[in-house]
């Protein structure tokens, strides 16, 4: 028996101390993984498990699909039905846009003004794996440091803004999801222009707040990413008001994200929108 | 041998945790499989095998979440320590006591991974998550653990030496 095999039998042998040992050593863990020391130890570790669970992604989200859509067939005739009224409807109001588009382009090249639009570029990413801590709303992609993707880039779709990257690898990234408590972005209603901040809630929904007590918010409404803060770009979009709330300050709306951020499949990074850093503007204290 | 399998075991856990158990999410709350097998594992094994399941386990589950490495696994080494004290009290393991073990469990997870969270940056409202994730997760344990007992109890008898001695024989 070698002599350091009896000191460990002996320390493990008293339960206090092997627990004590064991939590300082999570504890370590937890530290070298905040100050990016496991950085490249969680990236190797992470890519197996990151492959699998892409896999395991897509079938998981095949199944709840198939089954949701015969759970929800009438649900969805119902459905099918307003929308082709509001198809009916919005292909009037196409015809108006493409008149007015028409002219803004005309304007624009006068005014040789490129939107921003115009020159963003995307990375796609397939969802890989979805938070399982429940606390935290995120989501895993498949892309990483290799397609250039940086922390804080945009993440969309089509229907709107999806959230910000946080963590990145080589071959993965972290998305944390606009619904998610720590996610505040800052917004404005699109036809009265009332700004507001974008919060994240428990329930997944999401709740603008600090909507000035004059402004005009009204169920319907369109919100959009007001730019300020320069977390993310003006105008993507963020979602519909569907309820106000006065309190004495300020007014609080509902918004629901056209977005099902359940079933996220595939999502677009802004890979050329570069974050601000406002801390430069920081005064030290004292000055 | 039997930790040994954790590895595989609990990675598969996890994997499936970040992938299939958000569908079938209760408002906030889902079953969190690794602790259930961590849980189970500590009741019918060693301490030493217990803790190399919850290490495992806590790895696997805070490398496919925004959590830092580690978040998890001192719930988990926690609730190992807890079940190992208590399980020289009790005199056998019935459907309340698992259940009683299973609410101690996920509510240390709960209160550990908080804790770390909030160290780490995250926001929390703990009196709405409570209500919101906490409560339907612990439902969703409480549904889980009696099928995770069982298959961690069949797994650990098709490892026994004697159960593997038999099957040669019969082979031979």
């Amino acid at each position: 028996m070698s002599p350091g095999s009896g000191f460990r039998r002996g320390w493990r042998g008293n339960r206090a101390l092997y627990f004590i040992v064991m939590i300082v050593v999570a504890l370590a863990l937890v530290f070298a993984s905040r100050t990016g020391v496991l950085a490249p130890i969680e990236n190797v570790l992470s890519t197996p498990l990151n492959a699998i669970s892409g896999a395991f992604q897509q079938i998981a989200l095949r199944l709840s699909l198939g089954l949701g859509d015969l759970a929800e067939v009438q649900a969805l005739q119902a459905r099918n039905a307003e929308l082709e009224a509001a198809l009916a409807r919005l292909q009037a109001e196409v015809v108006d846009l493409r008149e007015i588009n028409n002219d803004y382009a005309r304007l624009s090249q006068l005014l040789d003004y490129t939107t921003n639009a115009q020159n963003q570029e995307f990375v796609t990413g397939d969802v890989i794996a979805v938070d399982q801590t429940s606390a935290i709303r995120s989501i895993a992609i498949n892309r990483g440091t290799r397609d250039g993707i940086a922390v804080g880039m945009p993440v969309v779709t089509p229907q709107g803004l999806v959230g910000r990257i946080i963590e990145v690898g080589a071959n993965a990234s972290r998305v944390l999801l606009i619904t998610d408590l720590s996610s505040y972005v800052s917004a404005r209603l699109q036809t009265t222009r009332a700004e507001g901040t974008i919060n994240g809630q428990v329930s997944g929904n999401l709740l603008m707040t600090f909507i000035p007590l004059g402004e005009d918010a009204r169920e319907g409404d369109i919100v959009l990413t007001s730019g300020l803060g320069g977390n993310f770009p003006p105008d993507l979009v963020i979602g519909q008001v569907t309820s106000i709330r006065q309190s004495e300050l300020f007014q609080e709306a509902q918004v629901r994200s056209l977005i099902n951020f359940d079933t996220l499949e595939i999502v677009l990074v802004m890979t050329n929108f570069q974050p601000v850093d406002l801390s430069v503007f920081q005064q030290p204290d004292g000055n | 041998m039997g930790h040994m399998l954790a590895l595989p075991i609990l990675a598969l856990a996890a994997v499936m945790q970040a992938t299939f158990v958000p569908q079938i999410r209760l408002f906030g709350g889902q079953p969190d499989l690794v602790m259930l097998l961590v849980l189970a594992w500590v009741i019918t094994s060693p301490l030493e095998q217990a803790v190399t399941w919850a290490f495992v386990g806590g790895f696997a589950v805070d490398l496919l979440s925004a959590a830092p490495v580690g978040a998890s696994i001192i719930g988990l080494i926690t609730l190992v320590f807890i079940v190992e004290q208590l399980k020289g009290q009790l005199v056998n393991l019935n459907i309340v006591v698992l259940f009683g073990l299973v609410l101690l469990g996920t509510l240390i997870q709960y209160v550990t991974l908080s804790l770390m969270l909030v160290l780490s940056g995250f926001s929390i409202r703990p009196i709405e998550q409570f209500f919101y994730i906490v409560l339907p997760s612990l439902l969703y344990n409480v549904v889980f653990s009696v099928p995770i007992v069982a298959f961690v109890r069949r797994f650990k008898r098709g490892l026994s030496p004697r159960r593997r001695l038999a099957r040669r024989s019969i082979i031979e």
